[in-house]
């Protein structure tokens, strides 16, 4: 379990050193998306039982696994995804006005 | 009976209603949205009678409540839910001839920020509380972005990756709540909440300060919002200024208040909270003194205003919370008066800058009368409503022992006093004879009723004082709220 711990605090770093340091827009956009999959990982991962079977209350259960961390990750993949969608939307709008991605420069053209 | 939910769901279905109703006719869309925000105001005064005797509960399609979703609807949820349906409909009113281009999608992305704003304030369950606030989120970067030309693009992209970052922290605090507790009901949570170790309660509660903190423009964390409030529609610029970083500071102080006690505020993190809501104004005021922009010096006032507000969470003290709410009431109302106007100056004339506005004092005088007024308010000279908040900001602060705090407020209001009043020169100096075009009357009421509405809670405060007293009951005492949802 605190392996899993370890990967998603990894993961968030890389995302983190990916927002801070890279240049390219869309790059940026990937690092978010890096953070967004090991907070979903975190919420899987935690629901997570050796053995259970999925939740359906059906006879003859015994060991189930817990459904809500399951239905929050749906939930955060939704979101996850409509944010993804519109950053990719306005990076085309901002690549079609100024014909970069390089934040820099973008910069320097704003003035 | 259904009439809670009714608060949430009527500004959803209008949004995609407004879609299907474009099919037939294209003049229908602003009745239809002006006519959903009129019975969106009968509906919250229909909850009020309500709440006013006793707090609803309302549980979603009758699950229980560790199943399934609650509304707890208490005075403090009711004067935001006032605060957002009175508020988004005036800004409707004076959205129908501002709003050029793109209508259709104007509208729709305006009434699912509504719905998502009264669901954070109506919510009793944290991942729902996450839903409306993502739902939130993103109908304000649309709304950023909507505008499509000049530098908006740019603003909006900057917000949605510092807002992205604050979900994903919000959700992080969400999941360790869970799983440390078992629940996600605020009151389940909170009745568990004092057997988590202390670290983990701590970690929680970074996480929650970060992640709402990025939403309602916390000093380090508020570069967003100058960038984007300068490339933003008028009317957006005065909803999320008045309501959507309210609704996130409302969510972050209902949870700690009710997950940490009244105890824990006013052990360390009171203080904490103090200096850093000084830190924020104090910034935010030499920034906005050094602002040429009038939309930028705008958004680092209300960042201003968010330290006051911090400040009065902070102390921890029953008049505190009364002096945070009522300043989160009155800010609402004033700065939306400055962006409104604001708003037709841009309109009429195109203005960006303060020297650009020179003159138009005499061009313009009821409007610009209704703006000095408000500037006035936001002050916090007497006899506007701004005056008395403040006033209960510095008085809990000195009761609370932080005197260094209260002179920083008085610190403060100076500062702002001197940009505000360079703004009021410049408007009322004389130029050249300006002439300028008649503005319909949807742009001038909203702003003449926010106005008067200003002046009047200022002199007569006390209605709404005691409907913040109340509301500060279930604030300081969390066990009341526990008891509330589980009948203990």
């Amino acid at each position: 379990m605190n392996s899993i711990y370890a990967v998603v605090g990894i993961l968030i770093c890389i995302g983190f050193y990916t927002i801070l340091t890279k240049t390219n827009l869309i790059k940026m956009v990937i690092g978010i998306n890096i953070i967004e999959s090991a907070v979903i990982l975190l919420l899987v991962a935690l629901s997570y039982k050796p053995g259970g079977s999925a939740p359906i209350l059906d006879k003859g259960y015994e060991l189930v696994v817990d459904p809500i961390p399951q239905a929050l990750a749906l939930t955060a993949i939704v979101i996850g995804a409509s944010t993804t969608a519109m950053m990719l939307a306005l990076i085309i709008k901002i690549f079609s006005k100024h014909h970069t991605l390089d934040v820099r420069e973008i910069r320097n053209l704003r003035g | 009976m259904n009439t809670p939910i009714m608060l949430i769901v009527l500004p959803l279905l209008t949004a995609f209603v407004l879609g299907l109703a474009n099919l037939f006719s294209k003049n229908l869309i602003r009745s239809i949205a002006l006519t959903s925000a009129a019975v969106h105001i009968f509906l919250v005064g229909k909850v009020a009678r309500r709440v006013l005797e006793e707090p609803i509960i309302y549980k979603l399609g009758e699950w229980d409540s560790f199943l399934g979703i609650n509304l707890v609807i208490d005075s403090l949820s009711l004067m935001m839910a006032l605060l957002i349906s009175i508020i988004s409909f005036l800004v409707l009113i004076y959205s129908l001839y501002y709003i050029k281009r793109h209508k259709l999608k104007y509208y729709i992305i305006l009434n699912l920020l509504i719905a998502g704003m009264m669901g954070m304030v109506l919510t009793g369950d944290l991942f729902n509380l996450y839903v409306f606030f993502e739902i939130v989120s993103v109908t304000s970067y649309a709304l950023v972005a909507i505008k499509d030309e000049g530098d908006c693009f740019e603003g909006a992209f900057k917000y949605l990756v510092m807002g992205s970052i604050s979900g994903t922290f919000v959700l992080l605090a969400i999941i360790l709540t869970y799983q440390t507790t078992g629940a996600l009901n605020l009151a389940h949570v909170a009745a568990n909440f004092m057997e988590v170790p202390f670290a983990i309660r701590q970690t929680i509660f970074v996480f929650f300060f970060i992640g709402f903190g990025t939403k309602f423009a916390l000093v380090p964390l508020h570069a967003w919002m100058p960038d984007a409030y300068s490339e933003a529609v008028t009317p957006f610029n005065a909803i999320s200024s008045a309501l959507v970083i309210k609704t996130s500071l409302y969510a972050f102080m209902r949870i700690v208040y009710t997950l940490y006690g009244i105890d824990f505020i006013n052990g360390d993190i009171g203080t904490l909270l103090i200096y850093w809501g000084v830190i924020t104004f104090l910034v935010a005021h030499i920034s906005a003194y050094k602002q040429d922009n009038l939309k930028r010096l705008f958004a680092y006032s209300s960042i201003a205003q968010i330290g006051y507000i911090m400040l009065g969470i902070g102390v921890g003290t029953e008049n505190g919370i009364i002096a945070a709410n009522f300043h989160i009431f009155n800010h609402g109302i004033i700065k939306s008066v400055l962006f409104l106007v604001l708003g037709i100056f841009i309109y009429t004339k195109g203005v960006t800058k303060i020297e650009d506005i020179k003159g138009l004092g005499f061009a313009m005088p009821k409007i610009s009368f209704a703006f000095t007024l408000a500037t006035l308010a936001m002050v916090g000279l007497p006899p506007f409503n701004g005056f008395i908040s403040k006033w209960l900001i510095l008085y809990s602060s000195l009761e609370g022992g932080y005197s260094l705090a209260a002179f920083f407020v008085l610190i403060g209001s100076l500062i702002s006093l001197a940009y505000y009043l360079r703004i009021i020169k410049v408007l009322y100096s004389k130029g050249e004879a300006i002439e300028v075009q008649k503005v319909s009357w949807t742009f001038k009421f909203p702003i003449f009723v926010l106005t008067i509405s200003s002046l009047l809670v200022g002199i007569f405060p006390q209605p709404l004082l005691s409907l913040i007293e109340q509301a500060t009951f279930f604030l300081s005492n969390n066990t009341e709220y526990i008891n509330l949802l589980l009948g203990g």
